[in-house]
C-alpha cells in the first residue's frame, strides 16, 4: 500500500480510550446523589439537616427557591435533595436505611408505598396548617398529605381548526368537525387517559369511577386513526404542537408555558382536566421526624403555597392561597375554584388497584 | 488479510503443549505461571463481583416464583401475547437495522478507502462524531428533519413529489432510520478496518486475467471482506436488541422494543422477576448471535480450505 493512512491500531486505541472514559463517567454518575450528609444521621432533636427526595428538574429548582430556602431561613434547618426513583426508594426503605427523611412524590405512588408498608402513618396533630384549611379530603390520606396540584389538560394550536377552539373532550374526539392530528399520552408516561374518552362519550364528571373499561377503549377506538403519537415524555407534546405534527394533544399542565411566552400559537383548555397532586410522605426508618413534620407544615402555609404557584405552574391545594394570587395567575391554575369545578380528581386508589390490568390492555389495544 | 476485529483470541490452554493432568500440575507450579495467576487475581475478583454475581442473581430472579419457589412462569409470560409481539418486533427491527446499516456502511467504508488520507480522516470524523452527541438531542434533530413539516417533507412537497408528505416518523420507517444512523459508525469502522487490509494487487490481478468489474467484486473482493461483513452485521444486530431511546422517540406503539418493556416492568410495576426473565432471554439471543458468528466463520473457513485443496 502506498498511502499512509490512519493507523488502525492507533485509531482503535483512541476509540477504546474514549469508550473507557464514557464508561467511567457514567459509573461516576450512578454514584451521584448517594452521599448522605453526616448531619442528617444525628439524633432527631439536634439534627440541622433534612434530606428530601424530589423528582428534580424545573420542579426541583422551584422547590429550592419557593420552599426550601425560606424554610431554612426561618428554622435554620438545611435541606438537602436527592433525586432517585420509586423503585430505588422502595429498595432503600426495605433495607432499613433510607437516604432520605421525607419524600416529595405523586400521591398515586404513596398509595403503593402505603400498601408496601414503606411509609409512616401521619400524625395530623403535628400539621397545624392542614387542619380546617379546606384541603380536599382525598389529599389528607392516612400515610400521605397533598402538596400541589398538577394534572393533564387539553392543549391545541390556536391557528388550527380554522379558528375554532375545542372546548371539551367531545370536540377533541370529533375529528370530522375539527380535523387534524392528535396526540395522547403513552402508558409509559403515566396512567392512561381513559377518563377523557369517557367524558367525550358523555359520562358526567362525578360518575367516572369505577371506570368502564370496555366503554373507554371502545371510545378510544374512534380517535385512534387520528393519533399520530403517544407521547412518553412531558416535553414531547410541546415539540409536537410546536412543529405542527399535531393540532391538539393532552399535556401536563405547565409544560407549554415557556412556548406560549415565546409567542407560539398554543393554548390550554381546562374543561375536563384530570387533577393529580404531589404530596409528602415520611419513609419508615428515618430518625428526622421533627424536621420532616416542620417542613410539611411549612409547605402548607397559604403564603408559601401561593409563592410556589408564582414560581412554578403547580396549583395550591390550600384555598386560602388563591386570595393571595392575582385573577390572571389563578385562572391558569388547576386548583382555582373555577377550574376545580370543571375538572376532576384522578381516583388514585382505583388506579393503583387496576393499573396492571389497564396497562396490559392499553398495550394490546395500541399495538393492534 | 487483516484479522477480523471481533475474532476472539484462541484459548491459551488449548494451544499449550502437554495437556494431561500431570502436565497441568507441572505448569501450575511453574514460577512464571504462579506470578501470572497472582497478576490475574484482581481482574478475576472484579469480574466475579461485578459481572458474574449480578448475572447469576438475575438468572435466579427470573425463575423465582412470588412465593419464593422455582417457576418458569415468567418465561411463559414473556413468550406469549403482547410480550411475544414485542420480542418479535425487537428481532424484526434489529434485523432491518443491521441489513440497512450494512449496505450503507459498506458503500461508505468503500468510498472512504478510496479517498486521500486527509479526506478519509475527515469523513471518518463526520461518521463518528455524531455518536458522541446525546441520543436525545439527536432524535429531536430527526423530528425537525423528518416530521410532516420537516425539512425532507417540505422539500419533497416543494418538488411536487406525488404522495408527499410521507409519514417518516412514529412508525417503523422512523425507527429504522434512527437506529441505522446510530449503528452506522460501528459498521463503517469495522468494514473500513477490513477493507484497508485488502491487497489491491489481488483485484488488479483478477482484472488482468480478464475478469469484469462485477466478477472481480463478486469473486475476489467480496470473499476478502466477508468476515468483516459478518462481524459488522452480527454486532449491529446484537447492539440493536437493547435499543431503548430511539424506538420510544421515533416509533409508534407497534415499535416498542424489549428494553422499554424491561424498563417499564422495573420502574413502573416493580416487577423484577418478569424483567429478569426478559433480560435473560435478551442475553440468550445475544449468545445466539455470537454462535451464529462462529458458525459463519467455520463455514467460511471450511469453504476456503476446500478451495485451497
Amino acid at each position: 500500500m502506498k498511502d499512509v493512512r490512519i493507523d488502525r491500531r492507533l485509531f482503535l486505541r483512541g476509540v477504546g480510550a474514549v469508550a473507557a472514559g464514557v464508561a467511567a463517567s457514567s459509573l461516576a454518575a450512578c454514584g451521584t446523589g448517594s452521599s448522605r450528609s453526616a448531619g442528617s444521621s444525628g439524633t432527631a432533636g439536634s439534627s440541622k439537616t433534612i434530606v428530601v427526595r424530589n423528582s428534580g428538574g424545573a420542579y426541583g429548582d422551584a422547590n429550592q427557591k419557593a420552599l426550601y430556602e425560606p424554610f431554612s431561613k426561618e428554622t435554620g434547618i438545611e435541606v438537602k435533595v436527592i433525586n432517585i426513583n420509586y423503585a430505588q426508594m422502595l429498595a432503600q426503605i426495605e433495607q432499613g436505611r433510607p437516604q432520605f427523611d421525607l419524600i416529595d412524590n405523586s400521591m398515586i405512588d404513596f398509595v403503593k408505598f402505603a400498601k408496601a408498608g414503606a411509609t409512616e402513618q401521619l400524625d395530623y396533630d403535628r400539621l397545624k396548617n392542614a387542619k380546617n384549611a379546606g384541603i380536599a379530603q382525598n389529599l389528607l390520606a392516612t400515610h400521605a398529605v397533598g402538596k400541589n396540584y398538577w394534572g393533564s389538560v387539553m392543549a391545541y394550536r390556536t391557528d388550527a381548526f380554522g379558528g375554532r377552539k375545542p372546548g371539551s373532550w367531545a370536540e377533541f374526539w370529533d375529528t370530522k368537525a375539527l380535523s387534524g392530528n392528535r396526540a395522547l399520552q403513552h402508558v409509559d408516561a403515566d396512567i392512561p387517559e381513559l377518563e377523557f374518552a369517557l367524558l367525550a362519550d358523555g359520562v358526567p364528571l362525578d360518575k367516572l369511577y369505577p371506570l368502564d373499561l370496555d366503554r373507554a377503549f371502545r371510545v378510544l377506538d374512534q380517535v385512534k386513526g387520528s393519533i399520530k403519537k403517544y407521547w412518553d415524555t412531558g416535553a414531547l407534546p410541546g415539540v409536537l404542537l410546536g412543529r405542527r405534527e399535531v393540532d391538539a394533544s393532552s399535556v401536563w399542565h405547565g409544560r407549554l408555558d415557556d412556548l406560549i411566552k415565546q409567542g407560539q400559537p398554543l393554548a390550554y383548555q381546562f374543561q375536563g382536566a384530570r387533577r393529580q397532586s404531589n404530596g409528602w410522605a415520611v419513609p419508615k426508618g428515618t430518625n428526622n421526624l421533627d424536621a420532616a413534620y416542620q417542613l410539611i407544615d411549612f409547605s402548607l402555609r397559604p403564603e408559601v403555597q401561593a409563592h410556589f404557584a408564582e414560581v412554578y405552574p403547580m396549583a395550591p391545594i390550600v384555598p386560602a392561597a388563591y386570595e393571595k394570587l392575582s385573577e390572571e395567575v389563578s385562572a391558569n391554575l388547576l386548583g382555582s375554584s373555577k377550574n376545580l369545578a370543571t375538572g376532576f380528581d384522578a381516583d388514585v386508589e382505583w388506579w393503583v388497584a387496576n393499573d396492571d390490568v389497564v396497562t396490559k390492555r392499553w398495550q394490546e389495544w395500541a399495538r393492534v | 488479510m487483516a484479522a477480523p476485529v471481533l475474532a476472539p483470541a484462541e484459548p491459551a490452554v488449548a494451544t499449550a503443549p502437554g495437556s494431561g493432568p500431570g502436565g497441568l500440575r507441572r505448569r501450575l507450579s511453574g514460577r512464571r505461571t504462579r506470578f501470572g495467576l497472582l497478576n490475574a487475581t484482581p481482574i478475576v475478583v472484579y469480574l466475579l463481583v461485578l459481572f458474574v454475581y449480578p448475572i447469576f442473581s438475575t438468572l435466579l430472579l427470573s425463575v423465582e416464583g412470588e412465593d419464593g419457589g422455582f417457576t418458569l412462569h415468567w418465561y411463559a409470560d414473556a413468550l406469549q401475547g403482547t410480550n411475544l409481539d414485542i420480542l418479535l418486533a425487537t428481532l424484526r427491527i434489529s434485523a432491518e437495522t443491521s441489513l440497512l446499516s450494512l449496505v450503507i456502511g459498506f458503500l461508505l467504508a468503500y468510498w472512504i478507502t478510496r479517498l486521500r488520507p486527509l479526506w478519509a480522516g475527515l469523513v471518518m470524523l463526520v461518521v463518528v462524531v455524531p455518536h458522541f452527541i446525546s441520543a436525545l438531542v439527536r432524535t429531536y434533530g430527526w423530528i425537525i428533519l423528518l416530521g410532516d413539516h420537516g425539512l425532507v417533507n417540505e422539500a419533497l412537497v416543494g418538488l411536487n413529489v406525488p404522495g408527499a408528505p410521507f409519514a417518516l416518523l412514529y412508525n417503523e420507517i422512523g425507527v429504522v432510520i434512527g437506529t441505522t444512523s446510530v449503528m452506522l459508525p460501528y459498521t463503517v469502522l469495522l468494514l473500513y478496518a477490513v477493507m484497508r487490509g485488502v491487497d489491491r494487487g489481488l483485484t488488479a490481478a483478477a482484472a488482468s486475467m480478464g475478469a469484469g468489474r462485477l466478477v472481480t467484486f463478486r469473486r475476489v473482493y467480496l470473499p476478502l471482506v466477508a468476515p468483516g461483513l459478518v462481524n459488522a452485521s452480527v454486532l449491529c444486530f446484537i447492539l440493536c436488541l437493547g435499543y431503548y431511546v430511539t424506538p420510544a422517540l421515533m416509533g409508534g406503539p407497534k415499535q416498542t422494543m424489549v428494553a422499554a418493556l424491561i424498563d417499564e416492568q422495573v420502574m413502573k410495576d416493580n416487577q423484577w422477576n418478569g424483567a429478569s426473565a426478559l433480560g435473560v432471554i435478551l442475553l440468550l439471543l445475544t449468545f445466539a448471535g455470537l454462535l451464529l458468528l462462529q458458525l459463519f466463520k467455520k463455514v467460511g473457513m471450511a469453504r476456503r480450505n476446500r478451495g485451497a485443496a
